[in-house]
């Protein structure tokens, strides 16, 4: 008996890996992922690296360096009103937003595949889930993350809470799609038939199963909440100021537009850049998961 | 590749907003169809644009700048400043005297009518402060006159002014917009705070809510015909858009410009920047009730901290920087003054924090959500945290800030004060003074010494005598560092080349009576 398991256990690592190997082959076929690919790695290592890579503090101000163009000594990406150098805060920035990021991501996935696994499994949830669903998608997204913002207050970890509530019906309806297919699927079929119980086999059986949509999800939806979280910040309902985040960056530089472009443009380079790296990754991602989708 | 498309427009349009956020009121604007706004040199119209709509339009029932702006044009005061030396010279009465402390009386100039033909006499100047002052109006501005006891009409032309105690300040009041002179007839039997009635240059024509005011000129003027036919007040919200409108000739005049549009506007070869030298005092208030605000220590600490100097530089010449409180365009102040206070000295007040342990908190700091003060506030924030005073912003709506301000929740906040009447007393009376805690004393100051200071120069009529009140009083605060001033005011305003004639006064006010286009 432990030595099937353990024989079962290492034919399924092998699969694992050529899946995974697969993906990735298929992916790096893929020359646009491949950029978006590089760009989020740049932008991971700058997050992480982030105090050995900038001679200044983000929040370190020198008033008789103001608004410096870009490509001054010292301070390549030029200073902001307050002589805060650019590098610096966009630097840091990458931080915030791979944070904010990760984390209102995260929060929705969580409470997106429950209640989409609870709601494709169970019929009898499915009707109230699904209703509750389409509530929230009756809001207009940013809408209904301005909506919990205001009840909630301004700050950065609200913006990551409304986001998260924000994607929450759009994970949870992907989800009990695939639970609905995967579910009359024979092997779970089998594991009923062994007296195995509904947790195990949605969380066992049905979850490793329907990866690979949760997967291209969370990474289109790292470029919407990256996004979102800029639109907000600009909005003045996210970052406070002195927070070196991208959108608060555009939206303090707005009024020297037309002394120092270069405040608002190279954080608005910055969002772009990533956002668009994150959604061809995701595209990228979902033609090498998905089996039946033929490039050519 | 469709998402990817879609999320590009996405950002091309977020970008976009970045650059013309506040272009959205510029159809709607434009729609209005100006038709008559045209270029040509002959068209006596002149349009401003406001950021905000005005309150009211009644010098009675208001007291904030937008509506005064309004009020000048259509009504007028007994007194004014005269805006290049400062004296306070009579308008509609011809002259004063003061037989005793308490009593005031003045002539009034003859043969002057209202818009609606009500003539304007002693009867209309009783009927108005009376009005003012009484409860039952509840005017904003009633504390203008509030030392009035009696007004009297001696003859057709003469009225006293009766007052409780001596008021030193009387003739700075009664040059306050509030207390201009409305048309009796027209208060009585209509809602001047809609359809203003009073002596002015221009008469009141319409008013559609939120997009603009329009007024004419008034033929019959007592000083003579004024230079303009029409003048329309705008709403425009955004500084920035208007600076776009003038430059397509939409909108003619703005005021209130600040040091990031500066440029833009010294670029631009058919505008003109005038500045002067205002009354406005910008500050860093701190919440006397609460620890350790209330320590003359932590204050001083902070006061240390601040490199006021180079402050003052990033807003590239539109502010002044003094160490009083009581600012060189207002009555009160004296030169000896700048020599107060505690100067930029981060080691002395590193030195202070460390003894006292000021930096084991964070203090909670209010700043209002408008441009000039999230500079401050991000300023200061970072100057405090060199010396290890940790400070946490909290930004704020303007009208939500007041109340919140009001209220005293907070620790430290920028407070500013325009001081219509370019006196000292006005500014530290209802600033400073144990009488207005819970209304306009929002740093809840309480100082025994300096409220009697202040309180004796409002009740002399002695100037040379409440002056040296004042600059006691103004000492005594500089010293406690209750405020401390961040710049005085620089008075900024856009105009178009084709407008000749327009002058600024100290205090933001602006009359157009002398103003013509060319």
């Amino acid at each position: 008996m432990t030595t099937q398991t353990v024989s079962a256990k290492s034919i399924k690592n092998v699969e694992k890996e050529s899946v995974f190997k697969d993906t990735f082959k298929r992916i790096l076929k893929n020359k646009l992922a491949v950029v978006g690919l590089v760009i989020i790695s740049i932008q991971v290592l700058l997050a992480i690296f982030a105090p050995l890579l900038t001679s200044y503090a983000p929040d370190t101000q020198n008033l008789s360096a103001r608004e410096l163009p870009i490509g001054s000594e010292g301070h390549w990406l030029g200073t902001d009103n307050h002589g805060r150098d650019m590098w610096s805060r966009i630097v840091y920035g990458a931080r915030i937003s791979i944070l904010v990021g990760i984390g209102s991501v995260g929060l929705g996935l969580l409470g997106g595949v429950v209640l989409g696994l609870l709601s494709g499994y169970y019929r009898k949830l499915d009707g109230i889930i699904m209703r509750l669903m389409d509530l929230l998608f009756a809001f207009p997204g940013i809408l209904l993350a301005m909506l919990i913002i205001a009840i909630l207050g301004t700050s950065l970890v609200n913006v990551v809470i409304a986001i998260s509530i924000w994607s929450i019906p759009n994970c949870a309806r992907i989800v009990r799609g695939s639970v609905l297919s995967t579910k009359k699927e024979e092997y779970i079929l089998a594991q009923r038939s062994l007296g195995s119980s509904d947790r195990r086999i949605m969380f066992k059986h049905i979850l490793p199963n329907i990866t690979a949509p949760i997967i291209v999800f969370a990474t289109m939806r790292m470029a919407t909440a990256i996004l979102s979280t800029s639109a907000l910040s600009y909005l003045g309902l996210g970052a406070q100021p002195p927070t070196p985040e991208w959108g608060a960056m555009i939206a303090a530089g707005q009024d020297y537009m037309w002394t120092s472009p270069h405040m608002t443009i190279v954080p608005g380079i910055a969002i772009m850049l990533v956002v668009f790296a994150f959604n061809v990754v995701g595209d990228g991602l979902r033609d090498a998961l998905d089996p039946n989708m033929d490039l050519n | 590749m469709k998402k990817i498309l879609f999320s590009l427009v996405a950002l091309t349009f977020l970008l976009l907003a970045a650059c013309s956020s506040d272009s959205n009121g510029n159809n709607e604007q434009g729609s209005n169809g100006n038709e008559e706004g045209g270029e040509s040199a002959a068209d006596q119209e002149l349009i401003y644009a406001t950021t905000s709509d005005a309150p009211g339009l009644s010098p009675i029932d208001t007291n904030d700048s937008v509506s005064s702006n309004v009020v000048d044009q259509v009504f007028e005061t007994l007194f004014v400043r005269n805006s290049d030396t400062g004296e306070i010279e009579p308008r509609l009465a011809e002259s004063y005297e003061t037989p005793d402390d308490t009593t005031w009386v003045i002539e009034l100039k003859e043969g002057i009518e209202f818009h609606d033909g009500t003539p304007f006499n002693a009867e209309a100047v009783k009927y108005t402060f009376e009005t003012l002052i009484d409860p039952e109006r509840a005017a904003p501005r009633a504390s203008l006159l509030a030392p009035v006891e009696s007004v009297e009409v001696e003859d057709e032309y003469t009225v006293v002014i009766n007052t409780k105690e001596p008021y030193g300040a009387m003739l700075a009041a009664l040059s306050h917009s509030n207390s201009a002179i409305v048309s009796p007839e027209a208060d009585q039997n209509g809602d001047i705070n809609q359809e203003p009635v009073g002596t002015g240059p221009y008469k009141f024509v319409e008013w559609s809510k939120g997009d603009q005011i329009v007024l004419e000129k008034n033929e019959d003027y007592w000083r003579g015909e004024p230079g303009l036919d029409k003048v329309t007040f705008k709403v425009v919200p955004s500084v920035s858009t208007a600076i776009s409108m003038m430059e397509t000739g939409e909108v003619h005049f703005i005021d209130g410009v600040t040091s990031e549009h500066k440029s833009r506007i010294e670029g631009n070869d058919s505008f003109e920047l005038i500045t002067k030298d205002g009354t406005p005092v910008y500050n860093l208030g701190f919440n006397y009730e609460h620890e350790p605000m209330n320590d003359v220590e932590f204050r001083k600490a902070v006061s240390h901290a601040l490199n006021r100097d180079s402050y003052v530089e990033t807003l590239d010449g539109l502010g002044v920087r003094s160490n009083s409180i009581v600012g060189p365009q207002v009555f009160g102040y004296d030169e000896s003054n700048e020599d107060l206070g505690y100067e930029y000295d981060p080691e002395k007040a590193k030195e202070i924090v460390e003894e006292n342990g000021f930096d084991s908190e964070t203090y909670h700091m209010l700043v209002p959500n408008r441009d000039a003060y999230i500079n401050m506030g991000e300023i200061v924030q970072a100057q405090l945290s060199e010396v290890g005073i940790n400070v946490e912003m909290e930004m704020m709506e303007w009208g939500t800030f007041l109340d919140v301000a009001t209220e005293g929740e907070f620790d430290l906040t920028f407070l500013s004060w325009s001081n219509v009447t370019g006196d000292g007393s006005e500014l530290l009376y209802p600033n400073l003074h144990s009488d207005n805690i819970g209304s306009s004393n929002r740093a809840r100051y309480a100082n025994d010494e300096f409220d009697q200071l202040v309180e004796a120069s409002r009740d002399t009529t002695d100037q040379e005598a409440r002056k040296e009140f004042l600059v006691e009083a103004n000492q005594l605060a500089v010293e406690d560092a209750i405020w401390i001033p961040m710049h005085h005011g620089v008075i900024a305003a856009a105009v178009h080349e084709s407008v000749k004639g327009l002058e600024l006064e100290s205090t933001g006010r602006w009359e157009l009576y002398q103003v013509t286009r060319e």
